[in-house]
């Protein structure tokens, strides 16, 4: 066993996890721009990413392709990550205002 | 192409270098020393109005993601492959040609750049800790918010200590490759997994070069008792490292 069998953790030798696929098919490789194309603009993930939040949010995100959901260009939530909400949570328990601790830069 | 009512369009999933092999059961179109690894495909399915319907039906798109992923994996195998993305498609096989005519030196460039390599992803997983709640009652107003500017304190230095934790893992693992990208972490409901993913990354490797697996292996016996968790996926065609931004 090579060591990058051994580094490979889950489902090594199985097909690859959808979300690991969706992410490089959809989102990189080399976009073509011009008129040879039948339908450039429907492949922009970000055409996609907006299709899928307006026409079908509920079903995209029974997939889980809500990653828009993190995107700063999409989303007002953006960056509001589990601990900033947690810090928040205590904030408000302790009746702290923002700012008040001496600990904070 | 004279054509009344076109009822197929060219699907294109990559570019080749001229000597290497195309996968079997793959067409391709060669022009100037290019050449394109493509497939008919129904524009009943894959047209203009009917791509973005299929988008969002999740079988489709699995079993189409997935083809193309398979088609360009069994080329990366064999040789060099610049990955397109999904859904590029031409009228016909003629404007195959000129997209490579026309598209010749970012092409050529990319093919250079991904040669003899494959790229390597690298995630890694926090599964914080239950944060251990004190089952004593404070004893008053002032120690009750000592005690919560004191879970402040400590989720911030925890917060720190993981931050300097992936940025250290992100060096070391970037030392072992040709180039890297960092890309935004996957949310749970994507990965699908209750861990936070604190590092979402790919590496271009040599083809073959084991270094990375090496590093991620021993990162993982370093980190693992303290909630970390190091996961390697790949080899991938080079996505990361293809087009206009990379």
């Amino acid at each position: 066993m090579s060591a990058r069998d051994l580094a490979r953790n889950g489902n090594g030798g199985g097909p690859a996890q959808l979300a690991d696929v969706l992410e490089r098919v959809l989102d990189k490789g080399i976009v073509i721009a011009g008129d040879i194309q039948i339908n450039l603009l429907d492949i922009e993930l970000l055409t996609v990413r907006l299709r899928l939040l307006i026409a079908s949010a509920d079903k995209a995100r029974e997939m889980g392709i809500d990653w828009w959901e993190g995107d700063p260009f999409l989303s007002r939530r953006a960056g509001n990550d589990a601990l900033e909400d947690r810090l928040k949570r205590l904030e408000a328990a302790a009746g702290l205002e923002a700012g008040e601790g001496k600990d904070e830069s | 192409m004279i054509s009344a009512a076109q009822d197929t369009g060219v699907y294109v999933y990559g570019v080749l270098a001229p000597d290497a092999p195309s996968p079997p059961g793959v067409e391709t179109v060669e022009h100037d020393g290019l050449v394109a690894l493509v497939r008919e495909v129904p524009l009943a399915e894959f047209g203009e109005e009917a791509l973005p319907a299929h988008l969002n039906d999740r079988e489709w798109l699995e079993v189409h993601v997935r083809a193309h992923e398979d088609v360009l994996a069994s080329a990366a195998e064999a040789s060099t492959v610049v990955p397109f993305r999904f859904g590029v498609i031409c009228h016909d096989r003629s404007d195959v040609a000129r997209l490579l005519d026309e598209h010749a030196e970012l092409l050529r460039r990319d093919l250079l750049r991904v040669r003899g390599c494959e790229e390597l992803g690298v995630k890694v997983w926090y599964d914080a800790p239950e944060a251990t709640a004190t089952d004593e009652a404070p004893a008053g107003g002032r120690a009750y918010l000592e005690r919560r500017r004191d879970d402040r304190r400590r989720a911030l230095e925890l917060a720190a200590s993981r931050e300097a934790l992936v940025a250290d893992v992100h060096e070391r693992l970037a030392r072992c490759s040709v180039a890297s990208v960092v890309n935004r972490p996957q949310p749970k409901e994507l990965s699908g997994r209750d861990e936070q993913m604190l590092l979402n990354a790919a590496y271009l490797v040599r083809r073959g070069d084991e270094a990375i697996a090496r590093e991620v292996a021993s990162l993982h016996a370093e980190h693992a008792a303290n909630g970390y968790a190091f996961e390697l996926t790949g080899p991938w065609p080079p996505y990361n490292f293809v087009g206009e931004g990379a």
